[in-house]
């Protein structure tokens, strides 16, 4: 098995929240079994773990707090293939990329995986299929997809990761192996029994399963064990293989509607909720984001591949539709509610062909990437301390209105600029503050915990889909008090009982 | 004004791959409009005025009709297909000579001829010079821009090492070698007034062409062997475990 020692500058010290850990070792464990005698070893010697693999999270789940660094890398493609009651589904290794799995899918590579069931993959080469998770960063894992309960903008029609796992294997700092089917082991008066004593009791708290949350570990009274470990940013154990559902595959057809400014864009969204037209995802920007593509078009024309983002255009609504006769009746409902709010079908942008899709999610993309440029420019510019600012803050939907006005009331009011843009269809947007100097910081720190109590005073989430890390354990007491922070530690101590694994991430001892 | 746009349904190139063997994968790989095809349109687009009528024509199966919505969405106004299974194997020159027929029977009172300058998946560039020879009019390559003044063009011709202006009178064929990076994309409305649209097919006895004019049996190319060339590369596989390790050897090898 590699093994090496880390040096500082390691990327392995790092992840996409830009902070810095320090480890010792890097051990990159080639199956499972090589896992747990890591796992023991750690133990024996005291040692702390932090599980990485593509180290695209943005909350620091990966960076090491001292200790060794367990990658992931080499447990990487996929397993099998196979087919229950609820579809087809791939076994992969953790470190498989959600790129590699889409690429495995398009292409129907099926016939080099085990075949789990009989007749699964001469079925599944005839059946058009892909994989409904769309974490935006396509370049992360799927074991740290499983392990943050990702989620994206497909989310409002598919739900996130945890919707699509079948089953995890687990290993835990014990060494035990838990092998674990949904449906297999579910919660009995709030204690889900993994057998050999390992009794886990469930939170109390309420984890507002209505609303897209990634604040926490999982709780409700009849708790999947597949569920306790999804999302849990891997403190109670390290999975090294996973089965994901795929979904039945259908053409779709692109589509952006320009309005002329903010509140008609809103209006618009509302209205379309309450109608019959279910679209894939439904995602905003605000007049601050498309001005910051015009801009960063000034000085690279080609850099969303789309033309110019017509004149009298305020805002936008991005989403997709099933492609087929329904979408016609879906365009004359759209249509109508459009002109309600200075919209029309002419000013919109729709594309049916693949590589249209694909530059309408390249123009999406974009406003975060301008966001990343203009953050480098200033660091570069007024002070190397100032980093990006954005918010992941989701509400109900019905909350949406109140919280819109909160954000500007107080953004307003500590005089920051900011643009908005996200996944609308789900109650969560991301604010982005856009950071001019170290003043800024502070004053935007303060709105941001503001924000983020507001967002959970209207039933809503601080985290929707970041998930916690290291970054902001504040939230977990923020939102379930010292009660839920300390029942999650109870959970860790029965799980992970020398408190080895990804030490720092969601909990603090 | 009347224009017609010849166009083809390929793959999108930039997502193929090759296997071990050298042979193309093309599972999963989508279809699209060739990019050379919508720079024409897109070109056209500029041109044309009120009172002006757009034509495209694609040759290929009934999958193609895609390609040809998208025409219709970036403004034609009349879609042919040129369907049959007769069709199937034909090289530029069948190609060129089923196109010219379908010129000669539905639309002989044209006026410029706009062709991509090659198709993405085949790269020969003999289509547009062929065709242009068929219906005996003057053909510009390597068109990258196109004016109207009045009755005739100003087409803007790159040679690399030469930019030329001509004068294209009608009747004449341009072939198009590029465009806007950021292609045009249409309205939801375009796409629903598109969809409306027919999409007229044509076989070969419609076109009243022969069997040995058409497809493989029609084709003056005859391929005897194909061999990807042996360009000489060789290959080394860095173990990336210790990819500072791993850095130091590519640099070595640059």
């Amino acid at each position: 098995m590699p093994a090496r020692k880390l040096e500082s500058g390691s990327p392995y010290l790092s992840d996409e929240s830009k902070m810095t850990g320090r480890a010792d070792m890097l051990y990159m464990p080639e199956n499972e079994s090589e896992v747990i005698g890591i796992l023991k070893d750690s133990v024996k010697n005291g040692r702390k773990i932090t599980v990485s693999s593509m180290r695209t999270g943005v909350c620091g789940g990966a960076v090491p707090e001292g200790g060794d660094v367990l990658g992931m890398e080499m447990m990487n493609g996929a397993v099998g293939i196979g087919k229950d009651d609820c579809g087809f589904f791939i076994r992969v290794r953790p470190a498989m990329t959600v790129n590699e799995l889409n690429a495995l899918i398009s292409k129907k590579a099926f016939s080099d995986l085990d075949e789990l069931t009989p007749g699964a993959v001469e079925e599944a080469m005839k059946t058009p299929l892909f994989y409904p998770v769309d974490p935006t960063e396509l370049n992360s894992s799927i074991g740290g997809n499983i392990s943050t309960n990702a989620s994206g903008p497909r989310t409002f029609k598919y739900g996130p990761t945890r919707n699509w796992v079948r089953r995890i294997r687990i290993v835990l700092s014990t060494g035990k192996v838990l092998d674990l089917k949904r449906g297999d082991v579910i919660a009995k008066d709030n204690v889900l029994d993994l057998g050999e004593g390992y009794a886990v009791r469930v939170p109390s708290y309420d984890f507002r399963l209505g609303i897209k949350n990634a604040t926490g570990i999982m709780a409700s009274p009849d708790l999947d064990a597949v569920d306790l470990f999804v999302g849990s940013e891997g403190i109670i154990g390290v999975i090294t293989e996973a089965d994901v559902y795929l979904a039945p595959w259908h053409p779709l057809i692109s589509n952006i509607m320009f309005f002329p400014d903010d509140v008609s864009s809103y209006g618009f969204v509302e209205d379309l909720r309450d109608s019959d037209v279910v679209p894939e995802f439904l995602e905003y920007f605000d007049g601050g984001s498309l001005n910051l593509i015009r801009e960063s078009r000034i000085s690279d024309p080609k850099f969303t591949g789309m033309p110019d983002i017509p004149e009298k255009a305020g805002s936008a609504v991005f989403f997709d539709l099933p492609y087929d006769g329904s979408v016609y009746g879906s365009y004359d409902v759209i249509g109508k509610i459009a002109e309600k709010y200075g919209g029309s079908l002419d000013d919109s942008w729709c594309g049916h062909e693949q590589n249209d899709r694909q530059r309408f999610f390249a123009f999406r993309h974009s406003v975060p990437q301008s966001i990343f440029d203009h953050v480098a420019k200033i660091k570069q510019k007024n002070d190397v301390n100032i980093h990006k600012m954005g918010t992941d803050m989701s509400v109900p939907l019905d909350k949406l209105d109140r919280m819109m006005e909160i954000y500007r009331e107080t953004l307003k009011k500590y005089d920051l600029r900011y643009v908005i843009f996200g996944h609308i269809g789900n109650g969560h947007l991301h604010v982005e503050i856009m950071i001019k100097s170290m003043d800024d910081v502070d004053r935007a720190k303060t709105a941001y915990r503001e924000l983020a109590r507001a967002a959970m005073d209207l039933g809503g989430s601080p985290s929707a889909e970041h998930g916690i890390g290291k970054l902001k354990n504040e939230y977990i007491t923020m939102m379930y008090g010292e009660k839920g922070a300390e029942e999650i530690k109870a959970a860790k101590d029965v799980l992970d009982p020398t408190w080895t694994l990804n030490v720092g991430n969601m909990v603090i001892r | 004004m009347k224009f017609i746009v010849a166009v083809k349904q390929v793959p999108d190139t930039t997502k193929i791959e090759i296997d071990a063997n050298g042979s193309l994968i093309r599972t999963g790989v989508p279809s699209i409009l060739d990019p050379y095809c919508e720079y024409c349109l897109d070109l056209v687009r500029r041109i044309r005025k009120d009172g002006d009528t757009v034509i495209a024509v694609a040759m290929g199966p009934d999958q193609a009709k895609e390609a040809l919505l998208r025409c219709l969405e970036m403004g034609a106004d009349e879609a042919y297909l040129l369907s049959d299974r007769a069709f199937a194997g034909a090289d530029t020159y069948a190609t060129a000579r089923t196109l010219h027929m379908f010129i000669t029977k539905v639309c002989p009172d044209y006026d410029l001829i706009f062709c991509g300058e090659q198709a993405a998946d085949g790269n020969t560039a003999q289509v547009p010079g062929e065709l242009a020879r068929m219906m005996c009019v003057q053909q510009f390559y390597y068109t990258k821009d196109i004016v109207s003044k009045g009755d005739h063009f100003e087409v803007t011709q790159d040679y690399r090492d030469e930019e030329r202006v001509c004068v294209a009178q009608p009747p004449s064929l341009i072939s198009v070698s590029e465009g806007d990076i950021n292609r045009y994309v249409p309205s939801i409305s375009q796409h629903i007034k598109a969809k409306d649209k027919e999409i007229r097919v044509l076989n070969r006895i419609d076109l009243g062409l022969g069997m040995y004019s058409v497809g493989l049996k029609g084709s003056r190319t005859k391929i005897v062997s194909s061999r990807t060339p042996d360009v000489g590369s060789e290959c080394e596989t860095i173990d990336g475990s210790d990819p500072s390790k791993a850095a130091d050897r590519i640099m070595e090898v640059f």
